[in-house]
């Protein structure tokens, strides 16, 4: 009888101890406070999150020097549910001593399953990779872009307005295959009318379209090795590029890009090497245009540019040593080829060398030596350039 | 006669490329978070250290990144929860 008390006072006794689970030092009050204060932090079905990057740098050339950049780039995203998405950057630059606001892109992305994902507004144009994955200050491995992979001479779009649908697909070997399909506005044909230097050449930020003509274009990347290491892709965009109504209504333009990007480690050499290339090929329809001097001349060239580099870089991540493994050494060679009849035609090589200090994974202080010839006119000098560029991403 | 033959052998080998592929796609997604990690997240940029951001954080990146680096969702799921567990 004794042992059945003790028994039960042993058992309520227990039960009280576990449930006053109070931390030594910490009353009931209090846990509860705490647990509040963790609900008002609690974050709700729809997220939002600014990032961005900053950048600006030092440019020594033959005959003069100058502060460049000063750009700030904020990237708003907000993740609606699990299936929603919107994406937006903004680009804020000093161009000619004035504040510019730029809109590089902003668009919502639906997954609709595992395989397609539809998106819908201004958005970077999967044509190669250097314009949808590797521009960006804090990605791009040296303080200048590849000649032709800029707004200034340019060879192939960058962000435009319209429809897509992308995704991955599991088959053929390795990590399969991704893609890309989408429906844009296109590029328009300066014919040559209002600045006849310019007849001929395309302009990619044709944001309101010149024609019912829609560029459709697409990208697909094969990731062969089971690593990831490899991707090689071919990309096309293809649509009339005239005004509608005008003597240029039907000229078209076919582009084409591949690219590839090879990035590995080397045990051997405690380092990561990089690989990166890529070509743009833009023809448009051969076309008559009015030349500069004499209203009724006419002339027509073969309309083909090309711009295309290769580059490779080797960062000794892996080392012991802790100035060493912050840095990376990269090299680049560049070719622009525009068609040599036009009047903004021509042919220039770019050699870029560069070594960088990593501050941590997106902050990093570029040096850079670059030359670029005028293949097409040999009488003009080498442009020889010393810059110095640093970029910040959070 | 000669082009059906090779007609045959291309199809054939297309399908087995295929199955192959599925094989090996089965492979990628048995790999761990932190493996896919370390395979894809430095194949455009350095790959961010899981401490960069927060739980919720990741979410919200890893989704911009399923968009913008075509990868799907088992492969993203298991990143984001290595992302998370190892912050
Ligand atoms: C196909 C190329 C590519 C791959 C692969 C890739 N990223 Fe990115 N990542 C980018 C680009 C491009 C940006 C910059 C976005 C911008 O500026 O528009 C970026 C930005 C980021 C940012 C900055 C915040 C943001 O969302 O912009 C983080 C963090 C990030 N990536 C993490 C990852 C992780 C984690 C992985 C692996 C799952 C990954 N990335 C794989 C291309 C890639």
């Amino acid at each position: 009888m004794n042992q059945k008390i003790i028994f039960i006072f042993l058992l309520a006794f227990l039960f009280y101890l576990t449930s006053q689970t109070v931390v030594p030092g910490q009353s009931k009050d209090e846990i509860d406070a705490l647990k509040k204060e963790i609900m008002k932090t609690k974050p709700g079905t729809s997220t939002f999150l600014l990032r961005g990057y900053a950048h600006s740098g030092l440019e020594i050339m033959d005959d003069n020097s100058s502060f460049v950049g000063g750009s700030f780039n904020p990237i708003f995203l907000w993740r609606q549910s699990s299936k929603l998405l919107f994406e937006s950057e903004l680009e804020l630059e000093l161009e000619d001593g004035e504040t510019v606001i730029g809109l590089e892109y902003a668009n919502m992305s639906y997954f609709l399953n595992d395989y397609i994902t539809l998106r819908l507004g201004k958005f970077l144009i999967p044509f190669g990779t250097f314009g949808e994955r590797l521009h960006p200050r804090w990605i791009n491995r040296l303080p200048s872009n590849p000649l032709g992979y800029s707004h200034d001479e340019q060879v192939g779009p960058s962000s435009q307005v319209g429809i897509e649908i992308r995704g991955a697909i599991p088959v053929l070997t390795g990590y399969g295959i991704n893609y890309s399909i989408y429906l844009v506005n296109g590029p328009n044909l300066n014919d040559g009318s209002i600045e006849p230097e310019e007849a001929g050449k395309l302009h990619y930020d044709n944001f309101l379209d010149n024609n019912k003509n829609k560029a459709i274009g697409g990208r697909i990347g094969f990731l062969p090795l089971s690593d990831a290491t490899l991707e090689i892709g071919f990309s096309g965009q293809f649509g009339k590029v005239g005004n509608t109504g005008s003597q240029y209504e039907d000229v078209s333009a076919k582009l084409y890009a591949f690219d590839l990007s090879y990035v590995k480690m080397i045990k051997e050499l405690k380092s990561i090497i990089d690989l990166k290339g890529q070509l743009n090929i833009v023809e448009v329809d051969n076309a008559e245009y009015v030349t500069g001097d004499d209203p009724n001349g006419m002339y027509s060239f073969d309309n083909v540019s090309k711009a295309y580099y290769g580059q490779i870089s080797l960062k000794p991540a892996f080392v012991k040593n802790e100035i060493l493994n912050h840095l990376e050494f990269v090299g680049r060679y560049s070719k622009l080829l525009l068609p040599s009849k036009a009047a903004w035609g021509g042919e220039k090589t770019q050699l870029t060398f560069g070594i960088n200090y990593w501050i941590d994974w997106r902050t990093v202080v570029k040096f850079g030596y670059q030359t670029i010839t005028v293949d097409s006119n040999p009488g003009l000098p080498v442009t020889n350039s010393f810059l110095l560029h640093w970029s910040i991403g959070f | 006669m000669k082009t059906k033959i090779i007609n045959s052998v291309l199809v054939v080998s297309f399908f087995a490329l295929l199955f192959y592929g599925c094989s090996t796609y089965k492979e990628i997604t048995s790999k761990s978070g932190a493996q896919l990690w370390g395979e894809n997240c430095v194949r455009c940029h350095n790959a961010p250290s899981p401490s960069a951001f927060s739980d919720t954080e990741w979410e919200t990146i890893a989704q911009h990144m399923r968009v913008r680096a075509n990868l799907n969702s088992t492969q993203v799921n298991k990143i984001v929860d290595f992302l998370k567990m190892a912050n």
